[in-house]
């Protein structure tokens, strides 16, 4: 101790170095966490692959190619590592750009609906009174409606949705619940003695909000935003799945109804196992990566 | 603050809250870009003709008039005629919602008690292989899409092995005026029916509550209470049974709660896939026909339905803990 005190005061990158390499020491003894962050870096790897098909020949292209020689279902073979679907289309090809899109939509639904709750929570614990009232109202409406039967009206209404339309729907009505936790620890942490010592030094609110309190709250932040994601795919799947989802865009979901709708269901293992593993496989890796965060944020959960 | 009190305000709140859902419901199929009268009409007809079916749809009202009329209807039960059907919807809620509610109460009740059950008894033997397990299979079962889950199980119990149905609530043979069927063949029948749906619905939704009850669990088992429990030697059965799994049954409500919002997408599903002829499914064909008289019903009656079921939990909610009772 008495060492450490002597040695030069450390800068800023390097603490920040420091918290960094011990959240990750920390992570790693989680095992779950290192297992989701595997899968997901797998996934990644076959999402950045998915441009490399086409390329090679026109066929490969997930949407509309073709084999010329092979225009109908066809079991796997070396020209198509997973088969071709009803209209004679690359199973392995749709395969990679379903993870394309899987980590776009989940990523993106999760990030903006946790930047909302964040915010909302940040908002509504530190100010209180009345704007604290409006949004928890708010909250607690969003919460009990059924979003999954909201979506499916919205949708039909307007006739088709594109995916961003869906990753919006997904983010608006996802908010409610992560900001309630972190309201309660914005309660919690705004009667600290340091946040005191900020608005003494002279802090504006929004200052102590954004500066001293949103730092705290980042990990809890984090740790809904991976369970957003399990919920994002698992919900642009089943959407997909009954016929709401983008009919341009090649998703995991998609995949499946096309074989749902073609009648091949019952019949072709190769074409529905393999996207279905892929979305169980994927939402496991944000709801593992969620559980190793979490047991760093709740030293409760850790072995004893 | 008393038992009746509490109760009555929350009613009057769930009240609330069901005009709120109605007054969207209402916007929401006004302010849509879609024209009502995009599905019914064809190139031939006259102005005229469409003037007509505007004013007998009650379409040429000031936007005011039409959101009282709505809830006036909708307060008598009337959501007006199907486009697809050409019947009253009214009629068509009444013939659906009987076999979604077996179905969805069934299905909760037994997913509840199952993963409170398992959850209780992993959380007791944590850091055993059977912990490890059940939350291994638990968050695999969590991850996976509820209607591959589905399609897996009719074409491997259905489809491969022929055990079961591949859809339906009830063989029609046994129903006919003219078969004559004793009750308890009919009920078994559809018990047959069911059983796959049944089991495949608690299979998706048993795992979040096993899981999240073996967090409450391990939380509340690190209490002083339970140390104190165990200091007087009382004996392992009591102190879980009696003193740690009371506690946690006031979190687990909540969970109920909210799992009961989530399992709703996923109970249409389920009736889709396996044809029951249930309200969901209808709702999910209705949206898909764009027949909106029978989504919107479909969706109020639905909304209603789980305003009442959140009801009921915070009841239950007052009951276990006198902390909101007095």
């Amino acid at each position: 101790m008495i060492n450490s005190r002597l040695r030069k005061p450390k800068t800023k990158w390097q603490k920040r170095k420091e918290r960094i390499r011990n959240t990750w020491r920390l992570f790693k003894e989680t095992k779950v966490g290192l297992i989701g962050i595997g899968i997901l870096l797998f996934f990644t790897i076959m999402a950045f692959s998915s441009f490399i098909p086409p390329r090679i020949d026109e066929m490969y292209i997930p949407l509309y190619g073709a084999d010329p020689d092979i225009i109908t279902i066809s079991s796997p073979s070396l020209k198509h590592f997973l088969g071709t679907d009803s209209m004679g289309r690359d199973l392995f090809s749709q395969l990679l750009e379903g993870s394309k899109w899987a980590l776009i939509i989940g990523v993106t639904a999760a990030t903006v609906s946790v930047v909302l709750s964040t915010v909302v929570g940040l908002v509504s614990g530190y100010y209180g009174g009345v704007v604290d009232v409006l949004l928890q109202r708010t909250a607690e409406v969003v919460m009990t409606l059924p979003g999954f039967p909201l979506i499916v009206i919205i949708g039909s209404l307007l006739r088709g949705v594109s995916i961003w339309n869906i990753v919006v729907l997904i983010s608006l009505l996802g908010w409610p619940g992560a900001s309630k936790v972190i309201r309660a620890q914005v309660l919690s942490l705004k009667e600290r003695p340091f946040i005191d010592s900020a608005r003494v030094c002279g802090a504006s609110n929004f200052r102590v909000v954004f500066r001293h309190i949103a730092p705290n709250i980042l990990p809890l932040s984090f740790l809904y935003m991976t369970f957003g994601v399990t919920g994002a795919i698992l919900m642009e799947a089943a959407l997909s799945f009954i016929g709401l989802g983008d009919p341009t865009t090649v998703s995991w979901g998609m995949m499946l109804q096309w074989c749902y709708r073609s009648g091949f269901i019952y019949k072709a293992p190769f074409w529905v196992l393999p996207p279905g593993l892929c979305i169980t496989l994927l939402a496991l890796a944000f709801y593992l990566i969620g559980m190793g965060t979490e047991q760093i944020i709740n030293p409760r959960l850790r072995k004893r | 603050m008393s038992m009746a009190k509490y109760i009555a305000r929350r009613s009057v709140e769930i009240l609330m809250l069901m005009f709120v859902i109605a007054t969207l419901t209402f916007l929401l199929f006004r302010l849509m870009p879609s024209d009502p009268m995009g599905i019914q009409i064809d190139p031939y007809r006259t102005p005229e003709e469409v003037q007509m079916m505007r004013e007998v749809w009650g379409l040429d009202k000031s936007l005011p008039e039409q959101y009282t009329l709505f809830m006036k209807n909708t307060l008598r039960g009337e959501f007006g005629r199907s486009y697809y059907w050409g019947k009253d919807v009214y009629g068509i809620i009444r013939e659906k919602l009987p076999p979604t509610v077996l179905l969805f109460t069934t299905m909760t009740v037994m997913s509840f008690s199952v993963g409170m059950y398992v959850g209780r008894i992993i959380a007791w033997r944590r850091g055993g292989k059977l912990e490890y397990g059940s939350t291994v299979t638990g968050m695999f079962l969590f991850s996976m899409p509820g209607f591959w889950i589905c399609l897996l199980a009719i074409w491997v119990f259905s489809f491969k092995l022929g055990l079961f149905p591949l859809g339906g609530m009830k063989t029609d043979m046994l129903w006919v005026a003219s078969a004559n069927t004793p009750l308890i063949i009919k009920a078994l029948d559809i018990g047959y029916h069911m059983f796959l749906p049944l089991t495949v619905g608690v299979v998706i939704s048993f795992p979040g509550t096993m899981l999240m009850m073996k967090n409450v669990m391990l939380e509340t088992l690190g209490e002083d209470y339970i140390t104190t429990a165990k200091a007087k030697g009382l004996s392992e059965k009591v102190i879980r049974d009696h003193h740690a799994a009371r506690n946690v049954m006031l979190p687990m409500v909540t969970v109920l709660t909210l799992s009961l919002v989530g399992s709703i997408g996923g109970s249409m599903i389920i009736e889709t896939i396996f044809c029951w002829p249930g309200l969901g499914a209808e709702f999910l064909s209705a949206a898909m026909n764009y027949d909106y008289p029978v989504a919107q019903g479909a969706f109020i009656i639905m909304a209603a339905l789980l305003l009442v079921a959140l009801l009921i939990t915070e009841i239950l909610y007052a009951y276990l803990d006198p902390r909101i009772r007095y």
